[in-house]
């Protein structure tokens, strides 16, 4: 398939979705909406922004009150062709669709959301951001979520994928005929559970009270800019508005830097010291996750690292934390839930 | 789908002071059928919400037997919310959702000595255990209850302190008590380690702040008792009540879902628990 085609699959789904896809807005690849096809940015680099703003959105009603009475308000939303997510960004979305697999709000927005993967196809593309086994490995695509994937190779030709049911369908009645199906295969690919992020896990467990954490304390400035920005990052508090004209539930996104994320009536907080929200943060990725999907809970992006206004990187952090003596037992190592 | 967050509405059956801060309010589902159908175990909690002031969670403090008729919240007015709950009075209705967390298993109890340690408000939760005791529904060799409390202005349940006196081996000891209080004073910790009675194959349920904890358990393994006996209810922040929103996380657990109730062998070697 060549560029003219893939643009002809453009305009036909440009008739039922809105299309969001990376685009250059002077030096920043920003995911905004696209009229033309010449307007998306093909590099393959990553956007900062995540694609999470459409499927957990920083605010969300949950609910309306009659007296005490909630009254759902599931989201009213148009549907969102999302054109261009990286690998690193549908693995993301693919281990979010796990936590948020029986949240009515997500799914509802998720079965709005066409997700159109993309990759220029080459291994070499990722390395730059790898923190775990991130290469774009054969069978990538059998553990992704995703609707339809667009490779381009390295002859200027396309080849295209679909994912799902939808993609399929999809595909066919824009009058694409040459594409593979690929049947989903679930989160964990076959040759099983990551094995840096098995080490890592148990390595964090351990590290807690040495060095590296102690000197993250001094450094960072808990901003909470990493957890804004990484793909995986979910937190929520649910709050009420009191104002009686607009009376409601929301789910509103937060990080575990922020001063009041374990803050208690009393005035007690669990995370006081930003060691302990540094940790927080680093062990929700590479431990809670790992331990509750068998996935890494990070994706290797990198946004982490290039936001971070006093420079933390974490795979020197992860390098430190992996150096954790073994006989330093803080913590016994914990089984993986299966 | 069903929506986790879905709150049911709850009426106040009745409301009365049981301390200076603590309200202990009687609830029954608007919705008689969902009442019917309700059951809970003893250590789980609810999340009790006013519209337009939130939700918080709060231990049940009734016995699991009522719980087709009513159900019980002992609330302490120390936030917002709870300030608004305690202007309720019956016939009020709130919101709930639950019950969460995976309470108590009592058939680990079973046969063995069973010891209740409560600190303060802590001592909430543990009331459906005493009830359930008193009614034979624990296969408990003996119940002691130690309860430790600021003041006599704070210590709850105390039109229930004589049946609990006749039937079990009930301690009190009081950190700032007035001059009259004839009991003991000073910690609770103090009530343990002067106490003969206790024996190493006894199951220990702790439920009061961290500073409690750290050094009740110390004096419970100075009677030997093991590690996988000695139960504690941890308290954290929390809004969804499912292991998501991540603001009740310790260690690979979330004290919502995995929790509230830990064996101390469970937990013991994750940093900064207690």
């Amino acid at each position: 398939m060549n560029q003219k085609e893939l643009e002809k699959i453009f305009k036909f789904l440009g008739r039922q979705w809105q299309i969001f896809a990376p685009q250059l807005e002077g030096d920043n690849l920003a995911i905004s909406a696209v009229e033309n096809f010449a307007e998306i940015d093909w590099s393959g680099e990553i956007p900062l922004e995540t694609w999470k703003k459409f499927l957990i959105p920083s605010e969300e009603r949950l609910f309306v009150f009659d007296s005490q009475k909630s009254i759902e308000t599931l989201p009213e939303i148009q549907k969102n062709a999302l054109w261009g997510v990286n690998v690193l960004d549908l693995k993301a979305i693919t281990l979010i669709d796990q936590v948020f697999g029986k949240d009515p709000y997500y799914q509802k927005r998720r079965s709005n959301s066409l997700l159109i993967g993309y990759s220029g196809g080459l291994e070499s593309d990722y390395k730059k951001y790898k923190v775990l086994s991130h290469n774009l490995e054969e069978n990538v695509l059998e553990h992704l979520a995703f609707d339809i994937f667009i490779v381009k190779l390295k002859n200027g030709q396309v080849k295209l994928y679909s994912g799902s049911r939808r993609g399929q369908e999809t595909l066919d009645k824009s009058g694409a005929k040459d594409y593979e199906n690929i049947e989903f295969a679930g989160p964990v690919p076959e040759k099983g559970t990551d094995k840096r992020m098995l080490s890592l896990m148990d390595k964090m467990e351990k590290s807690y009270g040495t060095k590296i954490w102690k000197d993250l304390d001094k450094i960072c400035i808990a901003c909470g800019k990493c957890a804004i920005n990484c793909p995986t990052c979910f937190c929520f508090d649910v709050v009420d508005k009191s104002d009686p004209k607009d009376c409601s539930r929301c789910r509103n996104a937060t990080t575990c830097f922020y001063n009041d994320f374990s803050l208690v009536a009393g005035g007690h907080k669990e995370l006081d010291k930003v060691k302990q929200k540094i940790y927080f943060w680093y062990a929700h990725k590479f431990i809670r996750i790992p331990f509750e999907y068998n996935l890494p809970g990070c994706v290797g992006c990198g946004r982490c690292t290039r936001v971070c206004p006093v420079g933390i990187k974490l795979n020197d952090v992860l390098a430190e934390v992996g150096k954790t003596k073994e006989k330093k037992v803080i913590v016994k190592p914990i089984k993986l839930k299966t | 789908m069903n929506n986790l967050y879905q709150t049911q509405e709850a009426k106040i059956l009745s409301a009365k002071m049981v301390s200076d801060d603590t309200m202990i309010f009687r609830f029954y589902f608007v919705d008689r059928k969902l009442q019917n159908q309700f059951a809970f175990l003893p250590g789980q909690f609810m999340q009790i919400g006013l519209a337009g002031w939130g939700e918080c969670p709060i231990s049940i403090c009734s016995s699991p037997k009522n719980s087709k008729e009513y159900l019980e919240l002992a609330i302490r007015n120390v936030g917002v919310l709870t300030e608004h709950l305690h202007k309720l009075k019956a016939g009020d209705l709130v919101q709930l959702r639950g019950p969460f967390g995976n309470g108590f298993d009592v058939d680990k109890f079973k046969d063995k000595p069973l010891i209740l340690i409560g600190g303060g408000c802590g001592f909430i939760p543990l009331r459906p255990l005493i009830i359930d005791y008193l009614a034979g529904r624990l296969e408990n060799t003996i119940l002691q209850l130690f309860y430790g409390c600021l003041n006599e202005k704070t210590l709850l349940f105390k039109d229930e302190h004589a049946v609990w006196n006749r039937h079990a081996d009930f301690d009190i000891a009081l950190e700032k008590p007035s001059a009259s209080w004839k009991g003991a004073k000073g910690l609770v910790t103090n009530l343990i380690k002067e106490n003969k009675k206790i024996t190493p194959n006894s199951v220990a349920v702790l439920v009061g702040p961290p500073k409690m904890y750290k050094f009740v358990i110390e004096e419970l393994k100075k009677k030997k008792i093991k590690d996988e006996n000695i139960y504690l209810s941890l308290e954290r922040k929390m809004y969804c009540g499912a292991g998501v929103c991540q603001h009740c996380a310790i260690g690979p657990y979330y004290v919502c879902k995995d929790g509230p109730v830990f064996s101390w062998d469970q937990i013991k070697d994750i940093p900064e628990v207690i």
